[in-house]
């Protein structure tokens, strides 16, 4: 075939016979890989070339943002998701090519930023459908990342907006729903080895004609998940948003004009990126690094290193991925590349610049570079149901590099921050209510992170996700009305479990949950960073500890109050597990990626929220500070003196300056003994390979060359530009074979 | 009969103290500062000029009144400056760190969204109650209120010894799941009193949560009551010296306090945080009785001041708008609040350049009154709305704030250059595109507000009062394509109006768990006696709270609402029904009818969802008693030929859509006579305000110092 010679003639008739006769309509690489603005339309430069004032153009941005947060507020209280209800959704208006302009003030701006892609998508492929089409009042849904989005827990409504026929703009709202029929209950299965145990996946499609559900997919989509009250009435939902969404958009467009309207969006663009550039061009040039690790698969411990590099020159800034752990391919914590870019601008707007505008057009000037196939940049089949994991690492990647590179420009617009903690740390629930519904959600409590410390302040503590600001972590005496979850441990901050550091991180606190009434209940959790910190300090500063998941099993703790209400002196997770007080229960000590698992009444679930990074020495952390932590009971006298080196009178806290004067510059003068020459301690500690009892996925020095090496499994370096990916084997077929070695060893290899 | 209503009012603000006296057929405005050491004496300097235009004594006037009724902004400045006893909490064992936690988005309330957005620079507000005054006790309710971990009543000992020992000056307890289950709360006050009784010196006071809020949420309850006690104090002490002065000069009733709920109660029957915004929420009770004695229709009250903007909504139809959650200062808590939306936007909101659009941004930072717009000339230098609307030559630099401020023109000149240069534009250009600016904020405001509930602006009447009210409503109005704004009377005490309009009213509530339709079951609600019962004992509770205030049981009104959603919903839609007991599934339905129409309102036709099913989640019972209220007549434009009154002088005036400056004639006082009217462009200059008239609107003056401004057909 190679020999043949095609005539452009030829080509152009094949080319056409291939267009016409697709099998499938997957992603597309052309849509799902560029993040950057779409070039000005022959509309959009239409209305740029009458010369639009600006200031009508920002009075347009206005009542635009107002209608967006009119459609938020409606999410936001109409909507039964625990998500919607606490605030993890959005709004959007799109241009007509669909790049994404605005979102609502308080909304998520990765839901958003990722809905663009199917929008995209239904513009390139069923504009011109014949069996499709978008006409006035129809309305698209989808929730497969792989065409755009967090995850597949998230659904997004779609509508396009005609004007006097012409298609204008596009408006969205997305909710993190929750339950979408996967092979765990909640929406986020941890347990997923193949694209086809995540549940429904909803490539773009209509499922609204003349601004009404359509009943038939309606129902296909409620008998694909548990909850099918939850499906039906956040669909409803998110529909009433954009249409009022539309409505609003339709009287601006007729009080100023369509060319003034469809001005002001791509205005907004473009302004967005001028000014990104500008700022860019402010840092100093140089490049700076940093190095995050997960270190789960979250069905085995396996750490996977994701390697970023910022190089900035002039108005140019390019993030570096290349090193990267390889995708898994029977693992659920990839993600695409597009989902990952969502996250970065997240990252970039909640931790570097909040006082840009929310839109897609920040990162547009940013260039992305990675591997493909790796767990930033997985593609085909690869699972990615909990791509939160690489996600939520996307969001805080920028605040080591970034901050070091802003520390000393001349105008800041943000604090210098530490790493905020980035897990999941939540449950994920699933099962049937005291009610008699089915469900499967997850708590608030995702809500909670820590916050890194600060140049000038201690982190605060738990004060929202990694993802969004003023969302909320929510009232357990309304969720416990909704689900036979009961929190014998609600929100305790964890003691000593700190981001020490001059300024130390905002703490997290202990969730300790149980379940009651339900016939059938189960957790999971989907979190890593039990045993590499995930947060990392800055300056100095710490990183937070390693948090674990502790179970209870085989007890009804209902029974055992109620029996001895003083057999637990306080549900405090490092007290239960020390002192294991409650009779015949079966204590354990677990890492935090916990796929889907049945408690029975009474039995008991303990995580943790985790604290942010510390920021600088340790040794100049004021020692009233220190005082103030001890007198909140938030740290234990031990950590006053091994951490801080502070001395002080254990009863009344009062601090003797001269003495921790004293004792820091011994300490000082100790750390000087204990150091070696960088040369010396490269010569001790560089290995030119990792080592080989370590479960370890990514590059080790050259980020040309990718390692796999999974102890007694697989040990294999690939050029980076190679990778395929890494298959797993089954941890039950992996405990099986242990125990059978085990059981073979005993019988002393007789068989 | 309301002809002979003798009555005083009073808003005690944190700047001023503004009283309104109603005597037979006068009324009378007066105002003074407010003096924070002694209340009492900003009251007697205000009531004091009050009774010199009146010709009476203040003993006189005092003695024949019916009434004095005061709303206050006095919580809320307490909790600015931080002045309350040292408070200890007791919490459900698990519970420790729920109130410094603030459900997480606890940093950003009461903030603007940009500050909000800012999360590398967050900070939670300095706790009012400290983590080391919070103790845990060993007991847990569930959502039904089963008792599965009884109270441990010597943990319940050593915690309170411990608190007290730390320096507890009040204590709260606030239980999870104490609102359906009390049991434990209630024991505590038991313990607490047998071991600190009443008697002993050094007494302190115990707040329980179940009996500040009644609506489920840990937090927002526990905040609740925290603030209740911190509050109590400076309440009490502030309001009783009121109540002391009062009986000093001849005063033999009880004096009546107006509560943020929109109601009032005599002091002993006040929870201090119930006061906490009774100030600006009396004005919206002042709007609702204008609307009704008046027939505006639906309207939307806005108070602009110095640094903010508030934004009420009174349906015509009785609908009422609360807040179950309102943010007051930097906290969540938990009271049904009569809805108030605060912008940052005043006439001290400063004006800077938006670099990334090329234009103007308003606010949200203000310079307030201290120092103020750079015209005051008491050091502010940052440009101000209040700036430009100098520079627009809409204010008298010499009769602003009847004179009192006076206004420096340089330095608002000067304090815009730097923006002129930034923005490339002529000073006059630039103090427009500020008016415009802030208008059209404001106007945003309004609109998100009312489309959210299911309004559309053009249905409504602007209500415009505050001290930059009547300056800038045409500019808003006319963003929000709403052609009738009304001035109301007496818009300079105009929450004091409101204050002496209010009935006195007590509202009680419980969370439950009543299950109106449940689709998996496909059964409707019929456990009629427990639905009733808790009406009932709401009523009860309400009938209590009267009764012991001297009124008559059959006097007596109650009016039932219900929180009402859909499924799983977090929206509670209040639906007023006009049932007070359900009987039979054909009540029920009507239940599910009344929620469904009032949803379909608000969020649009289609957007129910009964399938999922219906549950009540709060029963609320509103008891009151129909009180006589001030009259307002002639309010509305009948239509007649209009009272000539000249201009004073003329002045070049800058506005907005018009490229060169208009002259633009001046009038005073004498133009708020009944019967006046003038068309715009125009200014009208009064003690109280400036009233913009903008080209192509008109002015009218109804009674009662009532002013119109329309355009169009109106």
């Amino acid at each position: 075939m190679d020999d043949v010679k095609l005539s452009a003639e030829d080509k152009a008739l094949l080319d056409q016979f291939l267009a016409e006769h697709r099998l499938f309509l997957g992603p597309d690489p052309e849509i799902m890989r560029n993040h950057t603005l779409t070039e000005r339309s022959q509309m959009e430069q239409a209305a740029i070339a009458k010369n639009p004032d600006p200031h009508q153009i920002h009075h347009i941005r206005g009542l635009i943002n107002a209608a967006l947060s009119e459609g938020f507020q409606m999410v936001n209280q109409m909507g039964a998701a625990p998500g919607a209800k606490w605030g993890d959704l959005v709004t959007g208006v799109y241009t007509a090519q669909g790049d994404l302009a605005m979102i609502a003030p308080h909304g998520i701006i990765a839901f958003a930023a990722c809905c663009f892609y199917p929008i995209r998508f239904i513009i390139k492929y069923w504009v011109d459908d014949p069996t499709v089409g978008v006409r006035d009042g129809d309305g698209f849904i989808h929730n497969d990342a792989r065409y755009g989005g967090i995850h597949n827990t998230d659904q997004s409504m779609m509508l396009p907006l005609f004007y006097k026929g012409e298609l204008v703009c596009w408006v969205s709202s997305t909710v993190h729903e929750g339950e979408n029929g996967a092979c765990e209950p909640g929406g986020l299965p941890a347990a997923a080895e193949s694209k086809y145990d995540e549940g429904i996946k909803m490539s773009p499609f209509k499922v609204v004609e003349n601004f009404q559900l359509k009943r038939d997919l309606v129902t296909f989509l409620q008998n694909s998940v548990r909850d099918p009250k939850l499906q039906l009435e956040d669909m409803k939902v998110k529909l009433h948003a954009a249409m009022r969404l539309r409505e609003r958009m339709i009287s601006i467009i007729e009080q100023f004009g369509k060319d003034a309207f469809v001005a002001t969006l791509r205005m907004h663009l473009e302004d967005t990126e001028t000014e990104m550039r500008r700022r860019i061009k402010e840092l100093p040039d140089g490049t700076t690094r940093v190095l995050q690790f997960m270190d789960s698969s979250l069905r085995e411990n396996v750490l996977q290193k994701i390697s970023l590099a910022i190089h900035k020159k002039g108005d140019r800034l390019i993030m570096d991925f290349r090193g990267t752990a390889p995708q898994f391919m029977n693992r659920s914590v990839n993600t695409n590349i597009a989902s990952f870019k969502a996250a970065l601008c997240t990252g970039l707007l909640q931790n570097v610049w909040p006082d840009l505008p929310h839109t897609m057009a920040v990162l547009s000037p940013i260039e992305v570079i990675t591997d493909r196939n790796t767990i930033i940049d997985a593609e085909g089949e690869m699972p990615q149901a909990m791509s939160l994991m690489p996600l939520f690492k996307a969001c805080v990647c920028w605040t080591i590099p970034m901050n070091k590179l802003n520390y000393s420009v001349p105008h800041r617009y943000s604090a210098i921050i530490a790493s905020q903690y980035d897990q999941a740390a939540t449950f994920i629930y699933g099962g049937i209510t005291q009610h008699g519904d089915a469900t499967g959600n997850f708590c608030g409590d995702i809500n909670g992170n820590g916050q890194g410390a600060r140049s000038h302040a201690d982190g605060e503590h738990s004060i929202s996700p990694v993802f969004g600001f003023m969302c909320d972590s929510g009232e357990h005496e309304i969720n416990e009305e909704d689900t036979p979850i009961i929190r014998l441990g609600a929100q305790r901050l964890a003691k000593d479990r700190i981001g020490f550091g001059k300024y130390r991180g905002g703490m997290g606190y202990e969730q300790i949950a149980t379940a009651r009434g339900s016939g059938m209940w189960g957790f999971m959790t989907g979190c890593e960073g039990s045993k590499f910190p995930s947060a990392q300090g800055l300056f100095g500063g710490y990183s937070c500890p390693s948090y674990q998941l502790m179970k209870i099993k085989g007890i009804n703790i209902f029974e055992e109050l109620d029996k001895n209400p003083k057999v637990v002196e306080e549900f405090d997770i490092v007290r239960l597990m020390n002192e294991r007080p409650i009779p015949g229960g079966k204590y354990s000590s677990n890492d935090m990626g916990m796929t889907f698992e049945l408690c029975n009444d009474g039995e008991i679930y303990m995580i943790c929220q985790g604290s942010g990074g510390g920021y600088g020495d340790v040794l100049e952390r004021d020692p009233e500070l220190v005082m103030k932590d001890l007198r909140e009971d938030l740290m234990s006298h031990d950590n006053a003196w091994d951490i801080y080196r502070v001395v002080y009178d254990r009863e009344n806290l009062i601090v003797d300056v001269e003495a921790t004067e004293k004792a820091r510059a011994e300490e000082r003068k100790a750390r000087i003994q204990r150091g070696k020459p960088f040369e010396a301690f490269c010569k001790d500690w560089v290995t030119p390979e990792p080592p080989t009892d370590v479960p370890y996925l990514g590059s080790w020095d050259d980020n040309t060359e990718t390692w796999a090496s999974i102890p007694g499994m697989m040990r294999v370096k690939t050029p980076s530009d190679q990778i395929q990916g890494v298959f797993m084997p089954n941890p039950k077929d992996v405990r099986i074979a242990q125990l059978e070695a085990e059981l073979e060893a005993c019988r002393g290899g007789k068989g | 009969m309301t002809q002979q209503m003798k009555r005083v009012s009073v808003d005690i603000g944190g700047t001023f103290t503004d009283c309104f006296v109603a005597w037979g057929d006068q009324q009378v405005q007066a105002k003074a500062l407010t003096t924070h050491h002694n209340l009492a004496q900003g009251f007697n300097e205000a009531l004091t000029e009050a009774c010199r235009e009146l010709g009476v004594e203040v003993g006189g006037l005092l003695s024949q009144v019916d009434s004095v009724r005061y709303a206050t902004t006095l919580g809320t400045n307490a909790l600015i400056e931080r002045k309350g006893p040292r408070i200890g909490v007791l919490v459900t064992s698990g519970f420790k760190h729920t109130i410094p936690l603030s459900r997480a988005r606890g940093y950003g309330e009461g903030l603007p969204e940009e500050e909000q957005m800012d999360i590398p620079n967050a900070k939670r507000p300095d706790p009012i109650v400290p983590i080391p005054m919070i103790r845990e006790v060993r007991e847990r309710i569930d959502y039904l209120g089963q008792v599965f971990w009884r109270l441990d009543e010597d943990d319940v000992r050593l915690r309170i010894r411990e608190l007290v020992d730390a320096g507890a000056e009040a204590l709260v307890v606030s239980f999870t799941n104490s609102v359906v289950n009390p049991v434990h709360e209630l024991r505590v006050r038991e313990i607490f009193l047998e071991e600190y009784p009443g008697h002993l010196l050094g007494a302190i006071p115990l707040l329980l949560g179940h009996q500040v809020a009644g609506r489920k949420g840990e937090y927002a309850r526990s905040q609740s009551t925290i603030m209740d006690a911190y509050l109590h104090a400076t309440m009490y002490h502030g309001l009783g010296t009121l109540e002391l002065n009062l009986r000093g000069q001849g005063y033999d009733k009880p004096m009546l306090v107006n509560h943020n709920s929109g109601g009032m109660a005599q002091l002993n029957s006040t929870d201090a945080l119930q006061t906490v915004h009774s100030g600006p929420v009396s004005g919206i009770a002042a709007s609702e009785h204008l609307m009704l004695a008046a027939g505006l229709g639906n309207v939307v009250a806005t108070d602009m001041g110095g640094t903010s903007f508030d934004i009420g909504i009174v349906d015509q139809g009785g609908v009422k708008h609360y807040d179950f959650n309102p943010v007051i200062d930097r906290w969540l808590v938990s009271i049904p609040m009569v809805h108030l939306q605060t912008l940052g936007a005043g006439g001290g909101s400063i004006c800077s350049y938006d670099r990334l659009f090329r234009t103007v941004k308003v606010g949200p930072q203000s310079a307030g009154s201290d120092p103020g717009p750079a015209c005051y000339d008491r050091g502010g230098m940052k440009p101000t709305v209040t700036d430009a609307d100098l520079i627009l030559g809409y204010l008298d630099p010499k009769n602003y704030a009847n004179g009192h401020i006076p206004l420096n023109p340089r330095r608002a000149r000067q304090a815009f250059e730097e923006l002129c240069d930034d923005l490339d534009m002529e000073l006059a250009d630039v103090a427009k595109l500020v008016k415009q600016t802030v208008d059209a904020n404001m106007a945003n405001g309004i609109a998100t507000e009312l489309r959210t509930k299911g309004y559309e602006p053009r249905d409504f009447t602007v209500l415009a009062y505050g001290g930059n009210g009547p300056l800038h409503a045409c500019g808003i109005a006319e963003v929000l394509g709403i052609d009738r704004i009304l001035a109301p009377p007496f818009s300079a005490v105009f929450s004091a109006v409101g204050a002496g309009s209010t009935n006195q009213m007590h509202i009680h509530e419980v969370s439950t768990w009543t299950v109106l339709f449940d689709p998996a079951q496909k059964r409707f609600f019929d456990d009629y006696a427990s639905f009733n019962a808790h009406v009932e004992s709401l009523e009860q509770r309400g009938r209590e709270d009267l009764t012991r205030q001297g009124f008559a049981a059959e006097d007596i009104r109650y009016r039932l609402e219900l929180d009402m959603r859909y499924g799983n919903q977090r929206v509670q839609t209040a639906v007023v029904t006009d049932l007070n007991r359900v009987h039979s599934q054909r009540d029920v339905l009507r239940l599910i009818d009344q929620f469904h129409t009032r949803y379909g309102e608000r969020y649009g036709a289609g957007s129910q969802s009964p399938e999922t099913g219906i549950r009540i989640n709060t029963i609320r019972v509103c008891s009151y008693v129909e009180q006589r209220r001030m009259a307002f007549g002639g309010i509305q434009d009948d239509g007649r030929a209009g009272q000539s009154v000249q201009p004073v002088g003329s002045r070049q005036c800058h506005f907005v859509g018009h490229d060169q400056p208009v002259d633009t004639p001046l009038y005073d006082e004498s133009a708020l006579a009944e019967g006046t009217r003038i068309e715009g462009p125009a200014l009208v200059t009064t003690r109280a305000t400036t009233y913009l008239v903008e080209p192509g609107w008109r002015y009218y003056a109804a009674a009662q110092g009532a002013v119109w401004f329309t355009r169009g057909g109106h």
